[in-house]
């Protein structure tokens, strides 16, 4: 692995944005009875921090992402990123990447990485060079006139981050990006994800089934219950950065893998 | 030897048949001409059969504009809203299932026997598959692309043109395929039956003359009409939906919409 030492920031102001979530629920109506799918869920993300969401299936925790991206609306209460409130999805403040499915089939690469930039009407020459550097970033240089279809698993999901990336929005949301991925490369992918926060600050908060993969990248793990869905855990991993592979065998990591595991067992 | 020249060989071997089965009397030139024969029936008669196969093309790309225009409009709309859907789709399948030949009378008695029946009749037999793929093409789109296009920013008319357009192409494409065939079915088909012009027209007078060279002759421009579009629809899918080639699913798609095409001509 990559010494995180070693990498000079994208970009020398980078830019991190707070997170706030408030009193959120969400009530799903029912024909016989309201599901509360959201319970009065309530959290603080600071800047440039790591933040990983776990749960078991049904907790709401990809609910709760949906919301910080301005995807779908919550019943009750509010969500602010930088400083201002998130109602519908707005590129400037939030880029999400979400599973391997999502890139345009018709574009190539380069073209998936500048399609929020051409929704927006930016000059083909900027785009273009904003792209190159996001495609770089993710280390996918040279490889822009591909298209997905002639790319790997995990290619995909380096340029759909490029794609989060490109607006050089202050918070990185990504919705189980290396679910469909193998061990291998999903590990891998872990390594650059990290290498990619180093350098470019962000602040990210991910969703995962992996309980490893949640320790392992996160600074912090939200631990979240299924029926209704409320935050019953957070965690602050102190493990040293950059992480490397012999910690998972640590006593540290196997120690906060277990309270999470705990949590989820007993709502599960 | 290659699956390709292999059929290259079939259909030249299937040609010089043509040329020598009749002319050793092993089948009656009433039955079946010789390729010679054909040819210079058609050379001979070559303004009659131009005129005719104006007609025909007129007739067939009027059909096509309201055929493909329409089903694609109207699947588009069936495709993407569930309200029209649940009310028109049922109606439309089992029309599909129909054999719409029998309103042809219907059309010639309201039209009256020129062009305008047959453009009615062509446009409506394959407006159907056309509709129907567009919606599917539609219905079948990833919403995860939609979700991912929301998120960045885009607005309604920016996900219609950037996204769905450009996803439900293959689907359309391989619709307009079997609706332009049809198509063709339709204005030959019609104008065998009841008319005064085109190709069809002429292969049904000369039959009943018993005339076999001038049949084929209108036999062959048919094949002809029919071989262009089928080249020209490959042409444009390979063009515009340069992203499912080499895919396996591309292939798949490629092989299901020519075997569609199979029953109707």
């Amino acid at each position: 692995m990559q010494p995180l030492a070693n990498v000079t920031p994208l970009k020398p102001a980078a830019r991190a944005g707070a997170i706030e979530v408030k009193n959120v629920g969400q009530v799903f109506r029912g024909r016989s009875q309201d599901v509360v799918a959201l319970d009065d869920v309530s959290l603080e993300i600071k800047p440039g921090r790591f933040v990983v969401l776990v749960g078991p299936s049904g907790c709401g925790k990809s609910t709760l992402l949906m919301m910080m991206a301005g995807l779908r609306q919550q019943t009750t209460g509010t969500i602010t990123i930088s400083g201002a409130p998130i109602l519908q999805p707005d590129p400037d403040r939030v880029g999400v990447v979400f599973q391997e499915a999502s890139l345009f089939p018709w574009l190539t690469a380069e073209d998936n990485v500048e399609f929020p930039l051409a929704l927006r009407g930016v000059p083909k020459a900027e785009r273009r060079a904003k792209a190159q550097d996001a495609l770089k970033l993710v280390g996918l240089e040279g490889f822009g006139k591909r298209h997905p279809h002639e790319l790997s698993g995990g290619m995909k999901q380096r340029v759909s981050i490029a794609r989060g990336l490109v607006q050089d929005p202050p918070v990185l949301l990504m919705d189980e990006p290396f679910a469909a991925l193998d061990e291998q490369t999903r590990m891998t992918m872990g390594d650059e994800l990290l290498r990619i926060w180093a350098a470019t600050g962000k602040t990210v908060v991910f969703v995962t089934h992996s309980l490893t993969e949640a320790v392992y990248l996160a600074d912090e793990v939200i631990v979240m219950s299924a029926r209704p869905g409320r935050i019953v855990d957070h965690l602050q991993v102190q493990l040293p950065r950059p992480r490397t592979y012999e910690m998972l065998s640590g006593d540290a990591f196997g120690a906060l893998r277990d309270r999470i595991w705990r949590h989820i067992r007993k709502s599960a | 030897m290659s699956a390709k020249t292999l059929r290259h060989l079939i259909v030249i071997g299937l040609i010089v048949l043509w040329e020598l089965l009749p002319r050793t009397g092993l089948i009656p030139e009433l039955f079946l001409p010789s390729l010679s024969s054909t040819l210079i029936a058609g050379w001979t008669d070559a303004a009659e059969y131009g005129h005719a196969l104006a007609v025909t093309l007129y007739e067939v790309v009027v059909s096509m504009a309201f055929a493909c225009g329409g089903g694609i409009l109207l699947g588009a709309i069936v495709g993407s809203l569930p309200r029209p859907r649940v009310l028109i789709m049922p109606m439309v399948s089992s029309l599909y299932a129909v054999p719409l030949v029998i309103l042809y009378p219907v059309f010639t008695v309201w039209l009256g026997i020129g062009s305008e029946s047959k453009i009615a009749f062509a446009s409506i037999y394959g407006f159907l598959p056309t509709m129907l793929a567009t919606a599917a093409g539609i219905q079948t789109i990833d919403p995860q692309l939609l979700l991912a296009a929301r998120s960045m920013g885009a607005t309604l008319s920016q996900r219609l043109v950037r996204v769905i357009m450009p996803a439900a192409i293959p689907t359309v494409l391989s619709g307009l395929r079997v609706g332009g065939a049809l198509v063709i079915v339709g204005v030959v088909v019609s104008e065998m039956l009841i008319s005064s012009a085109g190709i069809g027209y002429l292969i049904s007078r000369y039959r009943t003359i018993l005339d076999s060279p001038h049949v084929f002759a209108g036999v062959l421009l048919v094949l002809f009409l029919a071989i262009t579009f089928n080249a020209a629809i490959r042409w444009i899918e390979r063009k515009a939906a340069i992203w499912q080639t080499g895919t396996r699913a591309g292939h798949a798609n490629d092989e299901m919409a020519s075997g569609a095409m199979q029953p109707a001509t």
